[in-house]
């Protein structure tokens, strides 16, 4: 046991390595990056919509299952509710943002547990319909922000930023929720093999159904912080946000195959992320170039990862019924 | 329990190395670019006491920003000072990919901004933010809100685009019949649908459609005869292929197709040259905003439909706009000025923070080859 | 034997089904889009269908094993590009194609390397090369190649059949009916399925699985490379994202085909309907008079629709059953 604790923090600590590393050399070569004011309220900014997707999609990850359309939930719940504001208000847009949020979420859950269809291929339908009825409903153009989304994407509380205070709430929850709880547990236990914890007798269908759920509300979360910060949103502007969400997850040690996976290798993986994406920018790196370093970053974490997962696969086979305790000892 | 000892170990050294090569190869490829830029620039942007202008076009990788580029780069020769250009790929060309680049260039505190929107509201909270930090900016090509900028550097003005566009229509379209007992359908090809730009000369056809002159062009349904393709190459092929089937002579087909991006032109010139039946040239005409370069094959081709384009001088846009980023960041002009001394493009006036290039430049296959961007 | 058939029978149902519902979607087109079927835009729709088909062709082969290739719009591009550096040099499209061809294969080896050498997952996998790819193009080239010789635009301008139909339907053609008869015949398919059943029993059953899947990304790539040489020849000017996006609207046309991205089934006609489904919805909708910004959410439902009711039919149960079957049937 106390064999494998260690070689759980091996891991994410060299995840936490490479981020000091590429934190250290960005730092010193560009002094501005450092000055706290850049790293608040650029670089936590920046990544915040992104990083708190990032979390509900760790759960999905590690339960075995995949959401192709966060980003469209989000453009869909953003351009709902700021349609809304217009003739009701902003009350009314925040019922109706976190309702397309949850209904999105429920839509992706259901067709996945009743019908049986595959996580991949529902959500990449979910991911046309939704950004094809937000395109369809704004006719294209752009929908703009409302007090509420306003306040929340462009206040400051005690000088930081009052999104990155939700995304700490967020982070803490989210890793309790992992880490310490039998729902936790229980997500490992599906994604490491789903037959088996359904016999055991938990409900896996009601469990996941829940997981999209809770994602697609954190997207209408995040949904008024995109659209508070940018004053103005349009159907497209979710572009790549699903790839970016599934790459910090992955970034962060969870195999997508699932019942691997830890909240912090998540949060260290969008440290990771948001660190390049405003610090070469910093360093004035053409984006062409900041591509091919974000590729090749995924590219050391994945082939770091798949060098201890040939050892972990063959826990995986046969912990499979001491699964919960082993995710308890982390 | 050793030997995994070992394997651990190899297995954090490995990852070690690679990390370090990926650093490497990042500071290596980080050298080369800002070597490209004179060599003069080093990290927080000015310590030679340069003034340090950036330039955000909507995306690169496409000839009309590349050609704008160049005229900026002239420019920048020419006062001394440091052009820093970056922007989205191509089929990235949002919102949030220019905020990502503007935010690093606010924390260097660069002297001016030399942007052209992809969204004009959006956009507005980072240059605010970017005016507040003693930053001037500019916007070029397409405008931004206008609380949200300094000066206004327009190619044209959307009056004069709007009118150019339809008289070159309306004049191929007149030779080949039409006129107020024979009304045209026409189509336009724009371009995502919130650059203001595109916007503007939308507003300005429309204007122009219901005068007596050109009335008797109509856009018939303006769900589906207005095309928004974006910025994406194969969807405005294959939207303009879709275009070019429904034209023809008939009265619900569409007569005249004007090309608003720099994209959607030739794309219109190329779906018609590899139309299977090709629609009938003596009915119909292509016509729109391009770079020469991008429309001299089917310009010169006797029997495409496409013998007019229209375009402004982009050199002299990206040299117009350092130009005014320069003197309004030394004091040379103000916001409040009427007119500004462009080094070889000589006085400009500028009207309501608006700053105009100059006049429509048309060619057809006389003077097409005479340009070369 | 007699179960056998019965799989073919009900499996051809499913693709039944979807050609009915391809029928009725153009008979409707026929009463209510005026000027839908002019030969123009018949043959510029079936323009668009072939790059399509013929790259998800390639897709469903990589979707059979369970893998996935994300990377595809990227590649594409990369593919574009080179092709259009090549030909501005004015060499002849019998000298493009296999160029682009040979391109398209080398870049996706390596993706199919990547994955088995590593054994990293490879939806993960080509999420990484796809931003490698990306990334490289711009740097390569500065912009877009324009202005390029009329023998690099000689399959879209020029070469057409009967003067009518363009050479690419033909590409397309051969290529889908080789496709149709090497993934219901090869030995090679066979394996393909059996991979994707179950990877475990299939290197069981003595395939060699790597050099399986590496060869499959193989073929794919050199599909890719067709459908690049397709897309980057459509016009004089090509720029650096001219496949953005096409992963997607392949992955649909494959899962609309009734091809399971768990693996192991789908068949190439299934593909080839599902692919003309997807490519008539733009153009459909649009001389139904309908606005554009509908075109995405049409899609997605119809996807959706789709693979519910087609889960409703419960083939996968019957699946199940025969993996041994078809695993014993390929290893001898």
């Amino acid at each position: 046991m106390a064999n494998k604790k260690k070689f759980k923090v091996t891991f994410n600590m060299l995840l936490f390595l490479i981020w000091i590393l590429i934190f250290i050399g960005i730092a010193a070569t560009s002094p501005v990056f450092l000055s706290p004011s850049y790293l608040l309220n650029v670089m936590l900014r920046n990544i915040i919509e992104i990083g708190m997707v990032a979390l509900p999609m760790t759960l999905i990850i590690i339960m075995g299952g995949i959401d192709l359309s966060v980003g469209n939930i989000m453009i869909l719940a953003a351009t709902l509710g700021g349609l809304a504001a217009v003739t009701y208000g902003s009350a009314v847009a925040v019922i109706v943002t976190i309702l397309t949020g949850l209904v999105c979420g429920l839509i992706n859950g259901l067709v996945i547990v009743k019908a049986k269809i595959s996580p991949m291929v529902t959500t990449l339908a979910t991911m046309y319909l939704y950004l094809g009825i937000s395109r369809g409903i704004s006719k294209g153009s752009s929908i703009y922000s409302f007090d509420f989304a306003t306040t929340m994407g462009t206040t400051s509380l005690f000088g930081i930023p009052v999104q990155v205070w939700i995304y700490v709430l967020l982070v803490v929850i989210f890793t309790v929720l992992l880490a310490k709880t039998t729902l936790g547990r229980k997500l490992y236990s599906i994604g490491l093999n789903e037959n088996a914890t359904q016999y055991a007798g938990i409900d896996v269908g009601k469990i996941k159904i829940a997981m999209y759920i809770i994602c697609g509300l954190i997207c209408a979360l995040a949904s008024f912080i995109w659209l508070g910060r940018f004053t103005s949103i349009k159907f497209d502007a979710g572009t790549n946000f699903n790839m970016k969400v599934i790459t910090i997850v992955v970034l962060g040690g969870t195999s997508i195959n699932g019942g691997i996976g830890s909240m912090i290798g998540t949060i260290i993986g969008t440290l990771i992320i948001a660190t390049l994406n405003s610090g070469l920018t910093v360093m004035n790196i053409p984006i062409d170039v900041q591509t091919i370093v974000h590729g090749s970053v995924l590219i050391v974490a994945l082939i770091a990862y798949a060098v201890v997962n040939s050892r972990a696969k063959k826990k995986k086979l046969i912990k499979i019924e001491a699964a919960p305790k082993q995710v308890a000892s982390m | 329990m050793k030997k995994k000892l070992l394997q651990k170990i190899i297995a954090a050294a490995m990852v070690c190395i690679l990390m370090v090569a990926a650093v490497a190869g990042c500071s290596k490829t980080e050298t080369t670019p800002q070597g490209e830029q004179g060599g003069k620039e080093t990290t927080g942007g000015k310590s030679d006491g340069k003034l340090v202008i950036a330039m955000l076009p909507k995306f690169k990788g496409e000839n009309y920003f590349d050609a704008c580029k160049v005229g900026a780069q002239e420019a920048a020769d020419e006062l001394g000072i440091t052009l820093l250009y970056d922007g989205p790929p191509q089929d990235q060309a949002t919102n949030q990919k220019q905020v990502d680049i503007l935010e690093g260039w606010i924390a260097q505190k660069v002297d001016a901004i030399i942007v052209s929107p992809n969204d004009p509201t959006a956009i507005a909270p980072t240059l605010k933010k970017a005016q507040e930090a003693g930053i001037k900016v500019i916007t070029f090509d397409a405008d931004a809100q206008k609380d949200a900028r300094d000066l206004f550097v327009n190619q044209i003005t959307a009056d004069a685009a709007g009118k150019g566009l339809l008289e070159a229509a309306a004049r191929e379209l007149k030779a080949k019949g039409y006129g107020a007992d024979k009304k045209a359908n026409i189509a336009l090809v724009s371009g995502s649908g919130t650059d203001a730009n595109q916007t503007a000369w939308e507003a300005a056809i429309e204007k122009y459609l219901a005068t007596d002159e050109y009335n008797f062009m109509v856009i018939k349904n303006r769900e589906t005869d207005v095309y928004y393709p974006g910025t994406d190459e194969t969807k405005v092929n294959a939207e303009c292929a879709t275009l070019i089937s429904r034209m023809g002579p008939g009265e619900d087909q569409i007569q005249a197709a004007i090309g608003l991006s720099s994209m959607a032109t030739p794309a219109l010139g190329a779906q018609y040259q590899s139309a299977s039946q090709k629609p009938d040239a003596n009915a119909i005409t292509l016509t729109g905003l391009a770079t020469p370069n991008a429309l001299k094959t089917y310009i010169k081709d006797e029997e495409n439909p496409m013998n007019v384009g229209m375009l402004w001088n982009c050199m002299d846009l990206g040299y117009l706009a350092v130009q005014v980023a320069y003197q309004l960041k030394n004091g040379d002009i103000t916001t409040e000025s009427t007119s500004i001394n462009a080094g070889r493009l000589g006085t400009k006036e500028i009207v309501d923070r608006e700053c105009v290039l100059g006049d429509a430049l048309i060619f057809d296959k006389t003077n097409v080859d005479n340009f070369n961007y | 034997m007699v179960q056998e058939k019965k799989r073919t029978a009900s499996f051809l149902t499913k693709e039944f089904y979807l050609a009915i519902f391809l029928l009725a979607v153009l008979i409707f087109l026929w009463i209510f889009a005026k000027g839908f079927y002019t030969i123009n835009n018949i043959m510029s729709i079936l323009n668009t269908y072939s790059y399509t088909l013929i790259a998800a062709i390639g897709m469903n082969m990589i979707i059979i094993t369970s893998n996935i290739d994300v990377s595809t719009g990227a590649l594409v591009s990369v593919v574009c590009l080179a092709s259009a550096a090549i030909g501005k040099l004015g060499l002849p499209f019998p000298v493009l194609l296999p160029a682009a061809m040979v391109m398209g294969i080398i870049l996706s080896t390596i993706n199919g390397l990547f994955i088995t050498k590593t054994k990293i997952p490879a939806i993960v996998a080509t999420l990484a090369t796809t931003q490698i790819f990306q990334g490289v193009l711009p740097l390569t080239t500065e912009g877009s190649i324009y202005d390029l010789p009329a023998t690099f635009t000689w399959l879209a301008f020029e070469a057409k059949l009967f003067g009518i139909v363009p050479a690419s339907v033909l590409m397309c053609l051969i290529i889908t009916v080789i496709a149709l008869f090497f993934m219901k015949y090869s030995r090679f398919s066979k394996k393909l399925y059996a991979i994707g059943n179950n990877q475990h029993s299939a290197r069981l059953a003595g395939i060699n699985v790597e050099k399986t899947i590496v060869i499959t990304y193989a073929i794919a790539g050199a599909l890719f490379g067709v459908t690049a040489i397709i897309i980057a020849t459509a016009g004089q000017r090509v720029t650096t994202t001219m496949g953005s996006g096409l992963e997607m609207t392949l992955i649909a046309s494959v899962i609309l085909g009734g091809t399971s991205t768990a693996g192991g089934s789908g068949k190439v006609i299934g593909t080839v309907i599902g692919a003309l489904i997807l490519c008539i919805v733009s153009p459909a909708i649009n001389y139904l008079g309908i606005s554009p910004n509908w075109s995405d959410a049409i899609k997605g439902a119809i996807i959706m629709i789709s693979v519910v009711v087609g889960a409703f039919q419960q083939v996968k149960k019957k699946r199940v059953i025969q993996i041994p079957k078809e695993v014993l049937n390929n290893g001898k």
